[in-house]
C-alpha cells in the first residue's frame, strides 16, 4: 500500500495536474491534439523546415559518400571531428528520456508522468540522430557492417578489445530497450486513440499498434510487469551507455581523453543535456498545445533543479580534471588541460564553461525556475554548452598530443556544419511527426497521479469499486480513465 | 630502339594523323596548340578530366602501336645487356635491376633502377658507383615520376607564327634541318648556334667537337642556371688552372663550411654526406654502459663550423654556426685567413702572397671569438681539417679557401684536385650573354636549344626571350613544354634519361653509361641524337652514337674486347677507372694575389630599406625543371616545412622589425626589376638578408607545376647570379602557405610545452658529456607494466634504428618511401588541411635564439610498437601484430574509423580522405610498385617497414635454404639515406647491426618511458661536438631555450 501513501503525499503538495481537470479532460486535451482535422499552419511551416533539414542531411551524406571523408574538416592529428562530436551530443540528449522513464519511475517520482512520453520520444529520436553518425563517419561506410559480430565468409570477428565495438553494443542495446520501453508505454494510449478514431484508416493503424489492448485487468497486470521489467533493464543502461561512450575516449592513451573520471562525468553531462533538450522542446509545445495544466510549473521547476544539480556535477568534473592534471604530474596531461583553457581552442572551452557551469546557476533563484523565458534561454545555453563540451574533448585533445611536430588546427567545413544542422532536421522531423500522430503525454499515467486516482479521493463509488476489484498492483488511473470513456 | 628508318610505332601514330589530316576537321585541329589534346576540356575541368583525355589519347596511340602504351620494355633491335639478378631468362613479377645514370646540371649520378616486367618503378643508388655507393638523393629518387608524367612533351610541333602549330614527324624535322644545314655548311657554320644545358656526356662532347671542327663558324654555348663557375674560377685563381676540388670529409677532423651546403646541395653530396657521417659515427660501446672509458672503439668525431646566411642542412648539422649576411661570408673567411697567417708555424708559402691584403682583416675582426676558435681548431688539425666554400661565393673566396687548405697541409689529405671537365670554358653567364648579343645582332639564324629553359631562367638583364625573337629558326629539344618551348619554332620531345642511351660523368669524373629501361613512352630523342641528326642528316641512333664514343677506349671497333668492356660498363653502371686522376697542385701566388686584388673587409651590402636576397638552388624543383613533379612539390622543405611554394625567407628579427607576419607580401626591387613575394620567417636566417629559392612561379609547365610559387629569376642579373641587393617594401596582402608542420602560429602555451618536451623527444648530448658519462638519462618513470602478456618473437624480430647524429634532413628517405610504397600526392589544399600522406616525415624543432637557433631533426615513421595503441582500438582488427613484431595494416579489412590514428602517439598514420590514387592515366598506371597495394579511399595506411622487401628476401632465402644475412633486407628509406642514418635488421640476430645499435647506450625509444609502447624503431642520440673555447649562442644539451621562436 505504499502507493497509496505516495498518492497521499502527493496530495499534500501542489497537484501534478491543475486546473480542476478530470480524467476525461485529460484524455480530451491529449487526444485532441492527435485527432485534429486541421493542423495549424505553424506545424506545416515547422515541418517543411525540418524536412528541409532532413533533406540537407541526406544531401550531405550523399556528398560524403560520393567524395569521401575528406569533405569534412578532419585532418591528420584530428581524426574525429563533427561526426563524433555530434554522435556523443545526440547520445547524451538521448539520456533524459530513459532516465525520466526508468529511474524516476523506479524511484516513484510521480511528477515524471507528464513529461516521460515526451522525453522518451526525444530519446528515441536523439539516438536515431546519434546512430547516423558512427555509420557515416567511417572511411568506407559500405563496410560498416563489419562492426557487428556476424558469422560470414571472411570468418573474421571484430576486435573485442576495441571500445568502438563496445559502443556498437551499448548504443544498440540502449536504443532497442528505449524503443521497447517507449512503445510499451504507448500501448494503452494508442488504444485510446484507436477507440476514439473516426476514420477507418485510423482505426486500423492505431488498432494494429495497440496490439489488441482492451484495458482488462489482466492487460494492465501484464503491462505493469512488462513496464517494470523494462524500467529495471533500462536503468543500468542509462548509466552504461554513456559510460561506454566515454570509454572511446577514456581507454585511449591521448592526454585529455585518458582519464578515469570520464564515465560518471559523461553520464552526468548526458542527463544534463537531456533535460535541457526536454525543456527546450517542452516549453514551446506546452504553450502551443495548451497543456499548462498537465505540464505545470512544478514540473518545469523540478527539471530546472535537475539542470542545476547536473550542471554543478559537470562543473565539478571540469574542475577535478584540472586538479588531477596538475596533481597527477604527467606533463603531457597537464599541457592538454592548459591547452584547453588557454590554447587555440580556448574559445570553445570558455563557451562550454559559461554555458554549462555558469548559466544554470541562475536556477538557485525561485523566480528563474518559474520563468519560462529564462528557463528556455538557459536550456538553449546548456544545449550549446554540452555540444561544446564534446567539441573541446574531441578536438582540443587530438589537435595537440605528444609530438609537437604533428600538431594541427582543426576547422570544420561547410559540409560538417550542414550535416550537423541536417541532424536537427532529422530530429525535428521525427518529433513533429510524433506530436502529430501519437499522444505526446502519457494519458494513462497522468491519470494515475491525479487526485481522482486515489481510492478515497471522492464520491465515486463505481470508481472505488473498480479500484477495489483491481488488486494490489492495479494502475488505477488508466483503468478508471478507460472505464469512464467506455 | 629507334633504327633510323622511321618504322617506329610513334611514327605510325603520326602517320595515321597525317592521313586524317586530309579532312577539314584536322586542318582546324592543327591550328590549335595541341592537336591531340582538347584544350577546351583542359581549361575548364579538373586535372583528372585532363588526365582522362590524356589517357584516351594514349589509348588511341596504342591502336597504332601498342608497345609504348602498354609499357613494353625498350627491347632493342640491338643487344643490350642488363644488370639482372636472373641472367638466364626473365621471371615475370620479379624485379630486374639495370644500372644507369642521371645527369643533372652537368654532373652524373650513378643509379640502379628496379624494373618490373619492363617498367622501371624505383630508382636506387648504384652500389658500384663510387659516389653513390648504393644511396641516392631526392632528385634522382623523384625522377621516376617525371618519366611517367603525361604532361611531358609528347610529339613534335612546328609553330608557324600566327598561323598556328602543326604536328610534325622526326623525318620531317630532319628534312627541314638538312635544308638549313646545307646553307650553313656553305658559310662553314655561320649563323648556326647551339645552346646546351651543361653536360658532361663524352658522347655529346664528341659530337660538339665534331660540329665545331666541321663547321668552325658555328657557335656552341652552355647555360645552366645552377652552375659551379665560381668554384672553377676560384681554383684557376689559386692554382693557375681550372680544377675541381674533391673533398674527403671522412678524413677531416675539423670542417669549416663557408656557405657551402655540401651535405645536400652539392652534386656529390650523396658521397659527402656519407663521408661526413663516417667522421662522426661513434662506434657503440661494447656493453660498458656509462662506465668511464667504456666507449670502446672509435671516438674520432669531427667538428663542423658553418658560416652562412641561409640555414642549410649543413648549417643545421654544424656544431657552431655563424649567421652572417651573404656578402659578409667572404669577410669572415678573410678574417680566418688573416688569423691563420699570423699563427706561428703556418706554411707561409700558400698565404704569403696575399698577406698584405689580409692585414686589413686583422683590425676589424667582428667575429673574433668564432674565428679565433676556428683558426685554433684548424691549426690543431693540420692535414686533417678542411675549409670549403659554397658555389654562391665569389671566385676570390674559393681561391682563398684553397690557399688556406694548402697552408694547413690539407691538400692531398682532405682535399685533392682533378681536372674540371668544363676546362677553360667561359662561365655560363658569359656564354649566354654572348649568345644573346649574337642573337640581337642577327648573327644567329638557326638556334638549337638542347634542353633547359633559358626564356625562364636566363639572367633577367639579358632578356633572352626578346633576343630569341630575332632568330629565324629556333629549335627546342625539351622534356616538358615550357616557357622556352612557347617561343621557338620547332618543339622536339626529349627522351627521359630512363628511356635514353647516353653517358655522363660524375663529380669525380667516373663515366657511367646511361642505358634505357623502357622504350620511349613518347616520341622523344636525346640531345646527342638531335645533334647527330643535324650534323649527319637522317636520324642517327643514340645506341650507336654512345658505342662509337667508346670504340677507342674499349679496345677497337666491335672486337671481342670492346663487347666485353662495353657489357661490363653497362652491367656495373660505371666505366672502369674512368675517374679523373688527382693532379699535383701548388698555389700560384701571383694569380692568387691578382684574384684577391679587391678583396677587402666590408660590411653587409644592404643599405636602409634594402635586403640581400640569396637566390638559391631549390632542394625540390632545383632550378625549376622539376616543377611538374608532384612528389617534389609536396616534399616539405627541411626547415621551413613549406610545400608547393617558395617564399622570401627572412629571420624573425627582421620580420618583427618590418612588422611582417608569415605570408605577408613584400615587393623586392633590384635594377629596375621587381617581384612580389610572400615572406616566411625562418630562424637562423641572418639579419638584413633573405633567401628566395629559384625555380618556382613557372608560367608554362604541366598541370602540376604551372603557377606554383613565385618566380625569383627577375632578380637574377648576369653579373651576380647568386645574390641580389634589393629594395624591400610591404606590398600588402597575405598569401596562404601550406606547411606540414606548425600549421598555424604556435601560441605561448604551445611553444613552452614544445620546448619542455624537446629534450626527451630528441635526446642529445655533447660529445664530452657522452664520453665521460655525464649525459643525463631522460624520463625517470616508474617501470611500466603491460596490460597483456607480451608477444613472443621466436623467429625474426625486425627493428629499425635511426642515428640522429647522421640525419641531415635531406628528405631522400621521404621520396624513396613515396616511390617504393606508392604514396599519393594530395595537392596544396589538402596539405593545408593536414592530409599529407608521407609515411616518414622529418620533424624539425628549433631551440635557443631564434636568430641563431639550434636545429633538431628527427625522422618519424611508424614505430612498430610491441604494445601498439593502434592495434587495441581498431574495432574490426584491421591493424594487427605479426609474429615478427610488425604492426601490419590490413587495407582490405580497414573500414576507416580513424581511431587508430587518434590513438597513435606518434601520429604516423595516414588516412585516404579522398580517392587520392584515382584518375591515373594509362602511362601513370605503369609507375606504381606492383609489390605494394594501392590504397583506396577511406583506408588508413602507414609505414610497414617495407614488408614487401622483407618478404621478397625471405622467399629467396627460403628457396636457397639459408638464413637471411644481416643487411640483406634494406628498407627504402635506409637504402636511399646518403648518410646511412637508418639501419634495419633482425633484433633476434645477436650479430646484426641493428641489434648492436639497439644495445648502444646512445639508443632511446621515443615516448616509451611515458607510454610503454615498446617501439621497434629506436633513435640514437645526437651528439654535438662544440669547441671548448667557444661558448655557443645555443644552450647546451637539454636546456630549453625560453625565447625560441618556433615550436
Amino acid at each position: 500500500m505504499s502507493e497509496n501513501r505516495d498518492v497521499q503525499l502527493e496530495l499534500g503538495r501542489t497537484p501534478l495536474v491543475i486546473g480542476g481537470r478530470d480524467f476525461h479532460a485529460v484524455t480530451e486535451m491529449v487526444s485532441s491534439v492527435v485527432e485534429r482535422r486541421k493542423w495549424p499552419i505553424g506545424w506545416y511551416i515547422a515541418f517543411t523546415i525540418s524536412a528541409g533539414g532532413l533533406g540537407l542531411l541526406g544531401a550531405m551524406i550523399g556528398w560524403l559518400f560520393y567524395k569521401g571523408v575528406g569533405v569534412w574538416g578532419v585532418n591528420n592529428p584530428v581524426g574525429w571531428g563533427y561526426a563524433i562530436i555530434n554522435f556523443v551530443f545526440w547520445v547524451g540528449i538521448g539520456h533524459a528520456g530513459t532516465l525520466i522513464s526508468a529511474i524516476l519511475y523506479l524511484f516513484r517520482q510521480r511528477w515524471r508522468t507528464s513529461i516521460n512520453r515526451f522525453a522518451e520520444a526525444m530519446t528515441i529520436f536523439a539516438v536515431i540522430c546519434a546512430l547516423v553518425f558512427p555509420g557515416i563517419h567511417v572511411g568506407r561506410p559500405w563496410l560498416a557492417w563489419w562492426l557487428f559480430p556476424l558469422p560470414y565468409a571472411q570468418n573474421m570477428w571484430p576486435n573485442f578489445r576495441s571500445p568502438l565495438l563496445w559502443d556498437v553494443f551499448a548504443v544498440g542495446t540502449y536504443f532497442t530497450v528505449s524503443l521497447l520501453f517507449w512503445y510499451v508505454g504507448l500501448i494503452p494510449d494508442i488504444a485510446t486513440i484507436r477507440d476514439r478514431a473516426t476514420t477507418k484508416i485510423r482505426r486500423v493503424l492505431y488498432g494494429f499498434f495497440a496490439l489488441g489492448w482492451r484495458g482488462s485487468h489482466r492487460h494492465w497486470h501484464r503491462y505493469e510487469v512488462a513496464y517494470m521489467i523494462l524500467a529495471a533493464l533500462a536503468t543500468p543502461l542509462v548509466l552504461s551507455v554513456h559510460s561506454v561512450v566515454s570509454f572511446d575516449f577514456a581507454t585511449s592513451q591521448l592526454p585529455g581523453w585518458h582519464t578515469t573520471i570520464f564515465p560518471p562525468y559523461f553520464v552526468a553531462g548526458a542527463i544534463f543535456s537531456g533535460f535541457a533538450m526536454v525543456l527546450t522542446l517542452m516549453i514551446p509545445c506546452r504553450t502551443i498545445f495548451g497543456m499548462q495544466d498537465l505540464v505545470t510549473m512544478r514540473h518545469l521547476e523540478n527539471m530546472c533543479r535537475i539542470l542545476l544539480a547536473t550542471g554543478m556535477m559537470v562543473g565539478y568534473a571540469y574542475s577535478i580534471e584540472f586538479f588531477i592534471a596538475w596533481y597527477g604530474g604527467n606533463p603531457y596531461k597537464r599541457f592538454a588541460f592548459i591547452n584547453r583553457a588557454f590554447g587555440p581552442y580556448a574559445w570553445g572551452y570558455w563557451t562550454m564553461v559559461s554555458c554549462n557551469v555558469l548559466s544554470p546557476q541562475i536556477f538557485w533563484f525561485r523566480w528563474a525556475r518559474r520563468n519560462i523565458v529564462v528557463m528556455f534561454i538557459i536550456s538553449i545555453f546548456v544545449n550549446i554548452g554540452m555540444w561544446f563540451e564534446r567539441f573541446v574533448i574531441v578536438v582540443s585533445s587530438l589537435s595537440r598530443d605528444f609530438l609537437p611536430a604533428a600538431w594541427a588546427y582543426y576547422r570544420p567545413t561547410w559540409v560538417d556544419i550542414a550535416t550537423f544542422v541536417g541532424s536537427f532536421g532529422l530530429f525535428m522531423t521525427l518529433f513533429l511527426l510524433f506530436i502529430r500522430f501519437l499522444p505526446m503525454m502519457a494519458m494513462a499515467e497522468i491519470k494515475g497521479v491525479m487526485p481522482e486516482a486515489h481510492p478515497h479521493h471522492g464520491p465515486d463509488p463505481a470508481e472505488r469499486r473498480g479500484t477495489d476489484l483491481g488488486g494490489a498492483t492495479l494502475q488505477p488511473a488508466g483503468a478508471l480513465g478507460r472505464g469512464r470513456e467506455q | 630502339m629507334k633504327n633510323g628508318n622511321d618504322t617506329t610505332t610513334g611514327r605510325d601514330y603520326w602517320r595515321s594523323l597525317e592521313e586524317y589530316s586530309q579532312t577539314p576537321e584536322f586542318a582546324a585541329a592543327v591550328k590549335r596548340e595541341f592537336p591531340n589534346a582538347t584544350p577546351d576540356m583542359i581549361s575548364e575541368n579538373s586535372r583528372r578530366d585532363f588526365l582522362k583525355v590524356m589517357g584516351a589519347s594514349l589509348a588511341f596511340a596504342g591502336i597504332t602501336g601498342c608497345k609504348p602504351a602498354e609499357g613494353w620494355p625498350r627491347w632493342p633491335e640491338e643487344k643490350i645487356l642488363p644488370f639482372t639478378n636472373r641472367p638466364e631468362g626473365r621471371m615475370p613479377g620479379n624485379p630486374v635491376y639495370y644500372a644507369t645514370a642521371m645527369e643533372l646540371a652537368g654532373v652524373g649520378r650513378g643509379l640502379l633502377i628496379k624494373s618490373f616486367d619492363g617498367r622501371p618503378v624505383k630508382v636506387e643508388g648504384n652500389p658500384l658507383h663510387p659516389e653513390s655507393q648504393g644511396t641516392s638523393d631526392v632528385l634522382s629518387q623523384a625522377s621516376i615520376l617525371e618519366m611517367y608524367d603525361p604532361d611531358r612533351m609528347q610529339s613534335l610541333m612546328e609553330s608557324q607564327g600566327s598561323s598556328g602549330q602543326y604536328g610534325r614527324s622526326w623525318s620531317e624535322f630532319s628534312v627541314a634541318m638538312e635544308g638549313r644545314m646545307a646553307r650553313h655548311r656553305g658559310g662553314r657554320g655561320k649563323g648556326l648556334a647551339v645552346l646546351s644545358e651543361a653536360s658532361s656526356s663524352p658522347t655529346l662532347r664528341r659530337l660538339r667537337a665534331q660540329l665545331q671542327s666541321e663547321l668552325p663558324e658555328s657557335a656552341w654555348f652552355e647555360w645552366e642556371p645552377i652552375a659551379r663557375d665560381n668554384e672553377r674560377a676560384g681554383s684557376r685563381a689559386a692554382f693557375g688552372r681550372p680544377l675541381r676540388p674533391q673533398y674527403r670529409f671522412d678524413r677531416a677532423q675539423v670542417i669549416a663550411s663557408f656557405d657551402d651546403d655540401f651535405l645536400v646541395s652539392h652534386p656529390a653530396s650523396v658521397q659527402y654526406a656519407f663521408d661526413f657521417a663516417e667522421g662522426r659515427r661513434m662506434a657503440p660501446a661494447g656493453g660498458g654502459h656509462g662506465e668511464q672509458g667504456g666507449h670502446g672503439g672509435d671516438t674520432r668525431f669531427n667538428r663542423l663550423y658553418a658560416v652562412e646566411a641561409t640555414l642549410s642542412p649543413t648549417g643545421g648539422m654544424a656544431d657552431h654556426r655563424l649567421p652572417v649576411a651573404p656578402s659578409e661570408v667572404e669577410s669572415v673567411l678573410g678574417e680566418l685567413a688573416a688569423e691563420l697567417l699570423a699563427a706561428p708555424g703556418i706554411d707561409g708559402s700558400a698565404l704569403g702572397s696575399v698577406g698584405a691584403r689580409l692585414g686589413a682583416f686583422r683590425q676589424g675582426n667582428k667575429h673574433q671569438a668564432f674565428v679565433k676558435q676556428l683558426a685554433q681548431d684548424l691549426l690543431a688539425h693540420r692535414g686533417a681539417s678542411l675549409v670549403v666554400v659554397g658555389t654562391r661565393q665569389p671566385a676570390a673566396a674559393h681561391a682563398l679557401a684553397h690557399a688556406i687548405n694548402a697552408a694547413l697541409g690539407n691538400v692531398g689529405h682532405t682535399v685533392s684536385f682533378t681536372e674540371d671537365p668544363a676546362g677553360n670554358d667561359a662561365t655560363h653567364a658569359v656564354q649566354i650573354r654572348e649568345l644573346v648579343e649574337r642573337m640581337k645582332a642577327g648573327r644567329v639564324e638557326t638556334l638549337l636549344i638542347l634542353g633547359g629553359n633559358p626564356v625562364f631562367d636566363a639572367p633577367a638583364d639579358l632578356d633572352f626571350g626578346a633576343a630569341l625573337g630575332q632568330v629565324d629558326t629556333s629549335v627546342h629539344l625539351t622534356l616538358y613544354p615550357n616557357e622556352t618551348t612557347e617561343a621557338v619554332r620547332w618543339r622536339l620531345p626529349r627522351t627521359h634519361y630512363l628511356e635514353s642511351w647516353g653517358d655522363a660523368r660524375a663529380w669525380n669524373g667516373t663515366v657511367a653509361i646511361v642505358q634505357p629501361l623502357i622504350r620511349p613512352l613518347f616520341d622523344g630523342r636525346t640531345p646527342a641524337e638531335v645533334v647527330a641528326s643535324v650534323l649527319q642528316g637522317g636520324l642517327p641512333n643514340g645506341y650507336d652514337l654512345v658505342r662509337e664514343t667508346y670504340q677507342a677506349a674499349f679496345g677497337g671497333p666491335n672486337g671481342d674486347g670492346f663487347e666485353h668492356t662495353w657489357k661490363k660498363a653497362l652491367h656495373d653502371g660505371v666505366v672502369a677507372d674512368s675517374a679523373l686522376p688527382a693532379v699535383n697542385v701548388a698555389i700560384d701566388g701571383g694569380s692568387l694575389a691578382a684574384a684577391l686584388g679587391s678583396f677587402a673587409p666590408h660590411e653587409a651590402r644592404a643599405g636602409a630599406d634594402e635586403i640581400e636576397v640569396v637566390l638559391a638552388q631549390d632542394a625540390c624543383v632545383f632550378d625549376g625543371r622539376f616543377a611538374n613533379n608532384g612528389w617534389l612539390q609536396e616534399l616539405p622543405n627541411t626547415f621551413t616545412k613549406l610545400t608547393w611554394d617558395n617564399a622570401l625567407l627572412i629571420g624573425p628579427r627582421m620580420a618583427q622589425e618590418m612588422g611582417l607576419a608569415d605570408g605577408d607580401m613584400v615587393r623586392l626591387e633590384a635594377q629596375g626589376r621587381s617581384v612580389e613575394v610572400p615572406i616566411w620567417t625562418t630562424p637562423g636566417q641572418a639579419g638584413k638578408s633573405g633567401t628566395l629559392h629559384l625555380g618556382y612561379g613557372r608560367r608554362v609547365s604541366g598541370k602540376v607545376g604551372t603557377g606554383v610559387g613565385f618566380d625569383a629569376y627577375p632578380l637574377r642579373a648576369s653579373e651576380n647570379l647568386h645574390l641580389a641587393v634589393a629594395k624591400i617594401s610591404k606590398a600588402g596582402g597575405n598569401y596562404a602557405f601550406s606547411a606540414t608542420q606548425d600549421h598555424f602560429a604556435i601560441d605561448e602555451a604551445g611553444r613552452k610545452a614544445t620546448q619542455a618536451r624537446l629534450s626527451s623527444l630528441i635526446q642529445e648530448a655533447t660529445l664530452d658529456e657522452y664520453l665521460h658519462g655525464g649525459h643525463a638519462e631522460h624520463g625517470h618513470h616508474p617501470p611500466a607494466l603491460p596490460l597483456w602478456d607480451p608477444h613472443e618473437y621466436n623467429g625474426h624480430k625486425w627493428g629499425l634504428s635511426i642515428d640522429l647524429n647522421a640525419c641531415t634532413g635531406c628528405n631522400a628517405c621521404v621520396i624513396a618511401c613515396q616511390s617504393e610504397n606508392n604514396i599519393p600526392v594530395v595537392g596544396k589544399t589538402e596539405v593545408s588541411h593536414g592530409r599529407e600522406m608521407h609515411w616518414i616525415r622529418i620533424d624539425r624543432y628549433f631551440r635557443g635564439d631564434p636568430d641563431d637557433p639550434q636545429v633538431a631533426l628527427q625522422p618519424v615513421a611508424c614505430q612498430q610498437c610491441e604494445n601498439a595503441p593502434c592495434e587495441q582500438v581498431c574495432p574490426v582488427a584491421a591493424t594487427v601484430h605479426s609474429h615478427e613484431g610488425l604492426n601490419d595494416m590490413v587495407y582490405n579489412r580497414c573500414i576507416g574509423t580513424r581511431y587508430c590514428a587518434n590513438n597513435c602517439p606518434y601520429k604516423v598514420r595516414r588516412f585516404n580522405f579522398f580517392n587520392f590514387n584515382g584518375g591515373m592515366t594509362a602511362v601513370e598506371k605503369m609507375r606504381p610498385n606492383p609489390d605494394v597495394t594501392m590504397r583506396a579511399r577511406g583506408v588508413m595506411e602507414k609505414c610497414s617497414f617495407c614488408v614487401q622487401r622483407i618478404q621478397q628476401v625471405k622467399i629467396v632465402a627460403k628457396n636457397e635454404k639459408r638464413p637471411i644475412a644481416d643487411g640483406e633486407i634494406r628498407t627504402a628509406c635506409q637504402q636511399a639515406c646518403p648518410s646511412q642514418a637508418i639501419v634495419f635488421g633482425d633484433l633476434n640476430d645477436p650479430k646484426s647491426e641493428v641489434r648492436r645499435q639497439e644495445e648502444s647506450d646512445r639508443t632511446y625509444a621515443l615516448l616509451d618511458a611515458e607510454l610503454h609502447t615498446k617501439p621497434r624503431l629506436k633513435y640514437m642520440k645526437r651528439l654535438r661536438n662544440p669547441a671548448a673555447g667557444l661558448t655557443a649562442t645555443h644552450e647546451g644539451h637539454g636546456a630549453a631555450g625560453d625565447d625560441a621562436h618556433h615550436g
